[in-house]
């Protein structure tokens, strides 16, 4: 059942991603639910579960784009593992102290991204940081919040996370 | 909200470390070309996936259509989209007839041609963009089922629109002419001074790589030289805006418009690879007049 729920989650992220998504990008920059998914899936599901989501998203996010399937598939994958990492050290976690998190974590995969895909020479870290990075960090910050706030506030997390975390 | 300290199972915390350095290695030591491997692998889960996603685009096509004709100018918008149509028809095939009348010219006295086959092309539907914010692509409604494979070149009648890089067995990522990561050869119509055209960060194109003594200026038309594969000689690229020619180096470059808006293509062509001649197939050699 989780494996469906998981399976409906990446169809959806991916189709939402690249079809909806552009209409709402801030600078031509859209946020990435993919990474918000995963750190929130790591952080409540433990670190096999962020790991393993993460592949399989990457992996599909990578299918429909020009991003090469090892990089995508292995950078998301990591992300939930340390998520999960994360998840298991942090005794309160509050709304603003998760956007801080995201928005922290966003920016450094951001800053390692251009090194990472081998992107042009025009790509550089400076350009990627004002063009890319920031917004990208602001908006996946925003909507990491707010659906933890919301998730938070019609579910009782606690129960769920000493039920369901492996 | 609290966070309850949770002892993970010893099992499961062991296969995640496993799991976590096998792909830390993987992703130091595997060589590229395990990449298609993985691609091939995945091409089943991209055909699983792109059924929702073509089923959103469906439903954004729908909502965006409402928009558009209802909503929006109502008529005058579908007159516009007509007129633009016929404009873009227009302008190919002034650019194809340029570029017919200037090959004549040339050739005409040494070699007598094979008439150019038109290419095979495949009309395919944008149905959504790059997933991510690092590449400037579109993702077509087609893919390996229908022929398509990476290299393929994809055309508006304006002008070129890009590179497939990706296919699954229903879908193909194309990369845009826009992105920095693209080169295809160009050719200046006015002067036939060769160069590279890529993307830059800011949505333009550039010509790379034109000779110092190239006299090229704002308002020529840049065409594909058909040197390297992907796109037969004369199909349009843009318009070049700016010369950059800074001291001491060994080329110019030149600042171009696209033909095409790739943030509006909403169908496009792809041309089959086998379907038109080679510049080799396409001189004969010379007759021998006695």
């Amino acid at each position: 059942m989780k494996t469906l729920i998981y399976i409906a989650l990446i169809a959806g992220i991916v189709s939402i991603e690249s079809v909806l998504l552009p209409h709402v990008s801030l600078w031509q920059v859209k946020p990435d639910l993919g990474f918000v998914a995963v750190c929130l899936i790591g952080l409540f599901g433990g670190e096999l579960e962020g790991l393993l989501v993460g592949l399989a998203l990457g992996w599909a996010m990578s299918l429909f784009s020009a991003q090469d399937v090892l990089s995508a598939a292995i950078m998301k994958g990591c992300i939930g593992f340390i998520a999960g990492l994360a998840g298991r050290q942090v005794a309160y976690l509050t709304p603003p102290l998760l956007v801080v998190g995201l928005f922290t974590v966003s920016c450094l995969l951001g800053l390692m991204t251009p090194v990472i895909l081998r992107l042009s020479a025009q790509q550089n870290v400076w350009w990627a940081l004002w063009s890319v990075v920031l917004p990208q960090a602001a908006l996946d910050a925003l909507i990491g919040g707010a659906v933890y706030w919301l998730i938070s506030r019609y579910l009782s997390l606690d129960q769920w996370v000493s039920e369901y975390r492996i | 909200m609290r966070m309850v300290n949770f002892r993970l199972s010893y099992n499961a915390r062991r296969v995640a470390f496993a799991l976590a350095v096998i792909l830390v290695l993987s992703f130091l030591l595997l060589p590229t070309q395990l990449q298609t491997v993985f691609q091939a692998v995945g091409s089943p889960f991209g055909w699983i996936i792109s059924w929702p996603l073509q089923a959103v685009a469906g439903i954004h096509d729908r909502i965006a259509g409402v928009w558009d004709h209802y909503v929006a100018l109502q008529g005058v918008e579908e007159d516009n989209r007509q007129l633009r149509r016929e404009l873009d028809l227009l302008k190919e095939q002034n650019g194809q007839l340029r570029e017919s009348a200037a090959a004549t010219e040339r050739l005409a006295t040494l070699l007598e041609f094979k008439q150019q086959a038109l290419p095979t092309l495949i009309a395919a539907q944008v149905i959504g963009r790059d997933t991510g914010n690092w590449y400037k692509t579109i993702i077509l409604n087609k893919g390996t089922s229908d022929g398509l494979q990476s290299d393929q070149g994809v055309v508006t009648p304006a002008g070129v629109v890009g590179r497939i890089v990706k296919t699954t067995s229903s879908t193909s990522v194309v990369l845009l002419l826009t992105d920095p990561n693209n080169a295809i050869a160009g050719l200046i119509q006015r002067t036939r001074d060769e160069g590279i055209v890529g993307g830059t960060t800011h949505g333009t194109a550039q010509l790379k790589y034109i000779p110092l003594l190239s006299d090229a200026r704002p308002g020529d038309r840049v065409v594909t030289s058909g040197l390297v594969g992907g796109f037969p000689r004369g199909l349009s690229i843009g318009t070049i805006t700016r010369i950059d020619k800074e001291d001491e180096a060994l080329f110019q470059s030149a600042e171009l418009v696209p033909e095409v808006d790739p943030n509006h293509v909403e169908e496009v062509l792809v041309i089959l690879p086998t379907s038109f001649p080679t510049e080799g197939e396409r001189l004969k050699a010379p007759k021998i007049k006695r």
